[in-house]
């Protein structure tokens, strides 16, 4: 038999992160898509519980213009 | 009482001085008429918006934690949405496990370090493997070196090499500019006669 793969952990999980801030601009944008919007679970390899807390800090950055809700051409 | 947080954009018409005083005024004093008190205040200055907001590109962003009772917080937002200074604003409630507020930079350097260290545990096994291997050379490396007797008659010698090529190397060069291509043939016409008298090599 061969071994069986390693379980891929969440990168937050791994850190420790308990709370992801939604000033933090750089690190949201690296969960979005080309498109600026947000990238699904299975993209991106987060766990359930960090998922949800990077939707809402994405949406909450989008409100206050720290991130744009739509790529535009400058 | 419950803490919260804001974060506010203040209208980009004022200065930056003017726009620090307008934040002071609306919002801090504001929350202690109404018998809050305000813990922490940090004003970023400017920042450019991520997308347009009433056709202005930039603002002034100020954020600010305060303890406030929680039917007051309706009240707060009715009013600072009259108030046009403010362009916009989002107020959060702060839990226990998210940690002191800090200044802007202070946030910034931190969360560059946490991103450094998330890309190294990412790379995961790499880095190990990497690590042993640069171990292991230098571990070689230094069973390799003779002792430290041998290493300064080593260095001694290599002195004097060094020494004797610096003398040697400017002579070089200055004959071999002084001969001129007539004397040069010379030379060699010599050289090819000697050649061709030796009666060992079989021409």
């Amino acid at each position: 038999m061969p071994p069986r793969p390693k379980k891929y952990i969440c990168a937050f999980c791994r850190q420790n992160v308990k709370h992801i801030d939604y000033k933090n601009s750089k690190l949201l944008s690296q969960y979005l898509t080309f498109y600026r919007s947000i990238q699904s679970r299975f993209h991106t390899g987060v766990c359930l519980k960090h998922q949800k807390q990077l939707a809402t800090s994405i949406k909450r950055a989008r409100n206050m213009a720290l991130l744009a809700a739509v790529r535009y051409d400058k | 009482m419950q803490k919260y947080e804001v974060l506010a954009i203040i209208i980009n018409s004022l200065d930056s001085k003017k726009a620090a005083d307008q934040a002071k005024t609306s919002i801090s004093s504001h929350i202690k008429e109404l018998g809050g008190n305000v813990v922490f205040e940090d004003f970023w200055g400017e920042r450019g918006f991520a997308y347009k907001i009433n056709g202005e590109k930039w603002g002034y962003y100020f954020l600010a934690q305060f303890e406030l009772d929680r039917d007051k917080i309706t009240e707060l937002k009715k009013d600072w949405n009259i108030d046009k200074n403010l362009v916009r604003f989002l107020i959060t409630k702060v839990e226990a496990h998210m940690g002191e507020p800090r200044k802007y930079e202070e946030l910034k350097k931190e969360w560059e370090s946490t991103e450094k260290e998330r890309k190294i545990s990412e790379m995961g096994k790499v880095s190990t493997k990497k690590a042993i291997k640069v171990a292991d050379v230098a571990e070689k490396e230094e069973i390799k070196e003779p002792p430290v007797e041998k290493k300064e008659e080593l260095i001694k010698e290599k002195v004097k090499e060094t020494t004797v090529k610096k003398e040697a190397v400017p002579t070089k060069p200055l004959e071999k500019e002084k001969e001129s291509p007539a004397e040069k043939k010379d030379i060699i016409d010599k050289k090819l006669d000697e050649i061709l008298e030796d009666s060992s090599l079989d021409l």
